[in-house]
């Protein structure tokens, strides 16, 4: 909602029509001899080898999986293979042009595509530079096994058999695959190559490669980044907010120093089949898929069809769209039209498609046409090809040899090191500036209005012993703000972006006063997309740029569902470690919004391995964790509280310390020690469970321990078990509906370690298993401080006179596990 | 608004104590748990902790006197209160009265009774062992162990009847004097249980009048029901305890963990034995017309301890093993002297055994502790002479003498079970090796 933009009633009234340009289809006419003009002889036959290595490698995943035997090799594997055979002309073409500084992102259905661009990228780099790839990746393991076992003639050939054998030994789930075989068929990839993740999610990689794209932009990157995605994937709703998303009209009209939508080609592979739904005339509305580029933006983004099963014309595309994007006007969409022969996977009966239509389509196989074309346009004799088929296939039965040998490949070694997946879970590392370049800002720090004001403010709660006023008093939103404001001038990679995060503030004004000094290359509005908001953060951070990503209220997540629980949480284990994600998702626990906007989703993200869950309560926990988050390289979903922005810092004597601080994620606060009861919270809930330790103190004389659990995961027992175990006594206490919730996860563990030392059984005080009814019914929804203290005599050691309101009896938890509630 | 303290109920079959020191006088200040004063009851002395906060204002009953529980025995409050109204004589409350609190969805477990203008609360009631223990927190159980707190005497005060932390705190505070029995055991409570029990003296009057302690009246009560109920008589027989003193040396010397077995071990052990083949002497009267004959042998040893007689129970001794015998021996009257004896120890003995040969008694006649039917008296070893191959021979020989209830046994029986016993006394080697 920037006011520089202004909507016109007079414009918006005016009468007219919208008018469109015509859609290209299939527009490349050029035969091979005329090709030949365009391309030498010798690129010409590359182009089929390549064509040979892709098909080949498939038909041997293709016996494998359906045999157990290719080539006279007996071997098998469980995992996926979801084939493309058929559509090698379309991969091909799109690689021809592209370079190791191009990113491909793909999906389940991509050997293909990593194949081709891998030796396109052999094609185009020189020996010295593929030697120190294959030196340095993964220490040298993979070139170490082939160094032994393989005799090169040329670097480029030693390179080939290299990225054939990576990418099968994947596959194989090897440890000398890719990412050690924790990816597999449909998550390989090979980074120095610009072959990013593949993903098994259809359509994930919609979003994820428009972060990719961000990232080309926003740091000044070369290279465009192709999204391979099939044409089943444009059922999907963040495949539609990508697509928006890289075409923002804010690109153009308010990025000024960076304009232009994103480097980017969404690349459908439109093979006709979503699995066995046929997208034209069955599950999709678009009767003709390039059609759907008229409808993002006004140019169309230059769709057009493409036939895929000739690679000249694929090339052809490929070089006037990259012409396009070279002038900043991407997106584009390309609709490339091909056939897969085989199956959805390799137990896919066909029973959806007909014989005739099959045979139709393997008359027009590329491995057959492009050959007789070339044959007959005098490229090559046709022996050539016969050779070429004949070392294909050399080199695959050789590689097959070597993956399925498990002295030469052997798998991971789980039974000698339980702790090897463990250990890829997080990077724990510290890298406090990814991009290295002179950050971006419009202003010198000390200039902007926040930073003025926040100076001004007190940094704890209370002056001589008064509170101090709502207005002056350093809160909740400034602590998140500050580390962040820091880390703008410190990491160019930074940006920053959600809905309505910059004129506005972000819905709760934490980022007040950030839109002075960042431009919108930095800080910018997204559309509501959340699956795109957090999808593109995803790819913006595995190309190692650092994004914050907001979400308005945590009750979004579900929109987002796909890119937290299956992306941010995933790739950094999927890929052994070799990615990185450094991305921090903000979202916010509503308040007085109802049963939409006031749920407490930390149990589901807690649920997800490879997720950090911060959730501070405090203005001291809110600035270190965010600290600590920025400086990480972990993917960590930081909770803050709508309750909360307004709170000034009750606990941390000193107040929150000017100057930068970390807070370890996994650790816990202790803000009150006692000695009969312990009381674990997390969340708002902390200052309900203070009011609760005062009326113990008071009314009963005891005394207890408030540990606030700022971060779920990881988490550290031991300050928690200490407390346990001296008092005897623990009750959990958050404002997630009970059942299920994180506490209950505590609960059971706390009961596990120290059930020698238990006074009482612990118990959870969550709100109800209910819609979060409107504001003014939150004390019967949110837990109270009385219900503590309800909980505490009822379960655990009776409070002599205490009235209980809410029932943690046997027979009331009974019944209300019974009716579900 | 004063406070009453109860007399405490010390036990389910508990229907009044006996006051003994008073620890507070009237005008004193009183904190909560402050010990007010001693009541004892047959079986041990306790402290009385203040339940209230204040002065004591007003003792209602004297040292020495007899309350019945759950009677007011002292006021506590400000001074100057009236608590004229607190002085019934009688419990004001027998049964808990519902709390004053509108009873909400979940009851507090502990209902403190209250009445109008004064409040009157009991500590909580120390129940009588009912061998039945209820949910115990593990945290409690732990803390019971450390604090050698008999759990089956705690009172629950945790949600839905569990024992928690705080019960075993209480306990271990109330039954800190306790002999073991009814709560916490604790080695050498015994002294302390001498000395905090009544005593006043009576000034100058060349003599001191010393009250007897519950145990000694128990003791008193016992002897005279014996002596005067029953028809006992005594047989002497000796046995030549030549055997006996050579094993005994033998074990001594052999450093094979044999070097504890005691010639009262070993006296025991032959009467386990033999008793089994003299089932009439094993045996209870019960009611004056019944005879309960035991498939097993449960001897009962007595023992002196610092309070006085103790008899504590070996059960089955006729399935030991020597070895096992004599540590079963060692262990039950270590627990017996130190106090830490299990009240089941010290009953349900079919046959009882007393030995004071070391006291160097020649002869004594031992009392039947009733229902039992016969008790065995071991003197001490005198040099005899006999005859052996036309010589005189020296010989030390141990007095036997068998107290019998005739309304039971007749004496032919009593007699040959004595001389059965001489017999494997001066065999005990064989004795040893017949089973």
């Amino acid at each position: 909602m920037p006011k520089s933009l202004h909507i016109s009633p007079a414009e918006l009234k005016k009468t007219g029509k919208i008018t469109f340009k015509d859609i290209p289809v299939n527009s490349y006419k050029k035969t091979a001899k005329q090709a030949r003009k365009d391309f030498s002889d010798a690129e010409l036959v590359r182009i089929y080898r390549d064509i040979t290595i892709l098909r080949e490698f498939e038909h041997m995943l293709n016996q494998i999986k359906t045999q157990g035997v290719y080539s006279g090799i007996e071997t098998q594997y469980p995992g996926p293979a979801h084939l493309s055979l058929g559509q090698e002309a379309a991969a091909v073409g799109q690689a021809y042009l592209l370079d190791k500084d191009d990113f491909i992102f793909g999906s389940h259905r991509s050997h293909s595509e990593i194949l081709a661009k891998s030796l396109s990228c052999i094609e185009k780099l020189s020996d010295k530079e593929l030697m120190e790839i294959m030196e340095n990746f993964l220490g040298g393991r993979i070139l170490k096994t082939l160094t032994k076992i393989y005799k090169h003639s040329s670097v480029k050939e030693l390179a080939i058999t290299f990225i054939i054998y990576g990418t099968l030994t994947e596959i194989f789930a090897r440890e000398n695959g890719f990412h050690m075989g924790l990816g597999g068929s449909m998550h390989a990839f090979f980074l120095p190559f610009g072959v990013y993740p593949n993903n098994a999610i259809v359509g994930g990689s919609g979003p994820v490669s428009i972060g990719g794209a961000l990232y080309k932009k926003c740091n000044n990157k070369k290279g465009i980044v192709v999204c391979n995605i099939g044409d089943g994937s444009l059922g999907c709703g963040p495949v539609w907010e990508a697509l928006n998303f890289a075409a923002m009209g804010q690109f153009d009209t308010l990025w000024k120093d960076k304009p232009g939508g994103l480097p980017i080609i969404f690349n459908v592979f439109n093979n006709g089949y979503g699995m066995g739904g046929q997208t034209s005339g069955e599950t999709m509305a678009y009767d003709m898929l390039a059609r759907l580029g008229a409808g993002v933006n006004a140019e169309q983004m230059h769709a057009e069809r493409v036939w895929g099963n000739d690679p000249l014309a694929v090339i052809d595309a490929y070089k006037r769209k990259k012409a396009i994007i070279k002038k900043n006007g991407g997106p584009v969409l390309l609709d490339v039209v091909t056939y897969r022969h085989s199956g959805h996977s390799t137990s896919d009966q066909n029973a959806y498609r007909s014989k005739e239509e099959m045979d139709e389509w393997f008359a027009l196989d590329p491995c057959t046409v492009f050959r007789n074309e070339l044959v007959e346009a005098g490229v090559a004799a046709d022996g050539v090809f016969d050779d070429i088929w004949t070392q294909t296939r050399e080199r695959m039965k050789q590689i097959c040899q070597w993956a399925s040998s498990e002295e030469i490949s052997p798998y991971m070694d789980l039974k000698k090191d339980r702790a090897a997946v463990e250990r890829i879970m997080f990077s724990n590392t510290k890298i406090p500036v990814l991009g290295k370049e002179k950050p971006v800002v419009l202003i010198p720090k000390e200039e902007c209005s926040r930073v003025k004001q926040i100076a001004g403010k007190e940094r704890f709660a209370l002056k001589n012993g008064k509170p101090v006023s709502k207005m002056k008093c350093y809160n909740y939103r400034d602590a998140i703000f500050e580390p962040i404001l820091d880390k703008c001038y410190e990491d160019s990679s930074l940006i920053l972006y959600g809905e309505d995060v910059r004129d506005w503030g972000g819905a709760f004004a934490v980022y007040r006063g950030l839109a002075e000094v960042l431009p919108h290359s930095r800080l910018f509005n997204a559309p509501i997309s959340e699956a795109a908001i957090v999808g593109s953060a995803v790819g913006y951070g595995l190309c190692e740029g650092r994004a914050v990503v907001e979400l308005m209220y945590c009750d979004f997540i579900g929109r987002a569902g796909d890119e937290i629980f299956n992306q941010l949480s995933k790739w950094q284990s999927m890929s052994a470690g070799i990615l990185k994600m450094p991305v921090v998702l903000r979202v916010s626990v509503g308040s007085k919004y109802g049963a939409q906007h006031s749920q407490d989703w930390t149990a589901l993200c807690a649920h997800i391995p490879g997720l950090k869950i911060c959730f501070p309560a405090t203005p001291y926990e809110a600035k270190g964790l965010m600290q600590t988050a920025l400086n990480g390289t972990d993917p960590v979903v930081f909770f803050e509280s709508q309750r909360l922005y307004d709170m000034g810092e009750q606990f941390q004597e000193g107040g929150v310390p000017a100057e930068p601080y970390e807070l370890e994620i996994g650790d816990v606060n202790v803000v009150r020690t006692g000695k009969d009861i312990t009381i674990l919270t997390i969340g708002a809930t902390l200052y309900k469970a203070v009011e609760a330790a005062e009326i113990l103190k008071d009314t009963f004389g005891m005394e207890a321990d408030i540990i606030n659990l700022y971060s779920l995961v990881p988490l550290d027992y031991t300050k928690i078990v200490a407390s346990v175990k001296k008092t005897g006594k623990l009750v959990l206490a958050s404002d997630a509906c009970a059942r299920g919730s994180f506490l209950s996860d505590i609960a059971r563990n706390v009961t596990e370690l120290c059930f020698d030392d238990l006074d009482a059984p612990p118990v959870v005080v969550g709100a109800k298993n209910w819609i979060t009814p409107p504001f003014e019914f939150d004390e019967f929804f949110f837990p109270q401080a009385g219900w503590i203290l309800d909980a505490i005599n009822e379960s655990i050691i009776p409070l002599p006179g205490h009235v209980p309101v809410e029932s943690f009896t046997v027979m009331e938890q009974l019944r209300k596990a019974k009716l579900g509630v | 608004m004063a406070t009453g303290v109860l007399m405490p109920k010390a036990g389910i079959s508990v229907e009044s104590c006996i006051i003994g020191t008073w620890h507070k006088q009237p005008g004193d200040p009183v904190q909560m748990g402050d010990i007010l004063f001693d009541y004892e009851t047959d079986k041990a002395t306790f402290e009385c902790e203040s339940t209230a906060v204040g002065h004591l204002i007003e003792i209602f009953f004297q040292s020495g006197d007899e309350v019945p529980c759950l009677t007011v025995v002292c006021a506590v409050g400000q001074p100057g209160e009236d608590v004229s109204g607190l002085k019934t004589g009688s419990p004001p409350v027998s049964e808990p009265v519902p709390a004053s609190a509108p009873a909400p969805v979940s009851t507090p477990s502990i209902v403190e009774p209250s009445i109008a203008e004064t409040s009157i609360t009991a500590p909580p009631a120390v129940q009588a062992g009912s061998g039945i223990v209820g949910a115990v927190s593990p945290r409690a159980r732990k803390l019971a162990e450390r604090l050698r707190v008999d759990l089956q005497y705690v009172t629950p005060t945790g949600p839905r009847g569990r024992v928690i932390e705080r019960d075993i705190q209480t306990a271990a505070r109330t039954l800190k004097t306790g002999d073991g029995i009814g709560g916490r055991r604790q080695d050498g409570f015994i002294g302390g249980a001498g000395a905090a029990s009544g005593v006043s003296l009576a000034a100058g009057a060349g003599y001191t009048d010393e009250k007897m302690s519950p145990i000694r009246k128990v003791i008193a009560k016992s002897m005279l029901k014996s002596l005067t109920e029953i028809a006992q008589l005594t047989h002497v027989h000796s046995c030549d305890a030549t055997v006996l003193l050579s094993l005994r040396r033998r074990f001594k010397d052999s450093g094979k963990g044999l070097e504890g077995i005691s010639l009262n071990d070993l006296v025991i052990f032959a009467v386990a034995r033999t008793l089994a083949a003299h089932p009439d002497l094993n045996a209870h009267l019960v009611n004056g017309d019944t005879l309960r004959r035991f498939n097993g042998v449960h001897l009962g040893m007595a023992v002196d301890t610092p309070r006085g007689l103790l008899v504590p129970t070996i059960f089955n001794a006729d399935k030991m093993s020597l070895l096992q015998l004599s540590a079963a021996t060692k262990d039950v009257a270590d627990m017996a002297k130190s106090g830490s004896i299990s009240p089941d120890l010290l009953q349900g003995a079919s046959f009882t055994v007393s030995n004071l040969g070391a006291l160097g008694v020649e002869m004594f006649t031992p009392v039947i502790n009733p229902p039992q039917v016969a008790i065995l008296g071991v003197c001490g070893l005198s040099p005899k002479v006999k005859e052996e191959n036309g010589k005189i021979a020296v010989y030390q020989s141990m007095g036997l003498a068998l107290t019998y209830d005739h309304r039971a046994v007749d004496g032919a029986p009593a007699s040959r079970f004595a001389a059965n016993l001489a017999k494997n006394l001066e065999n005990i080697d064989l004795l040893m090796m017949s089973l």
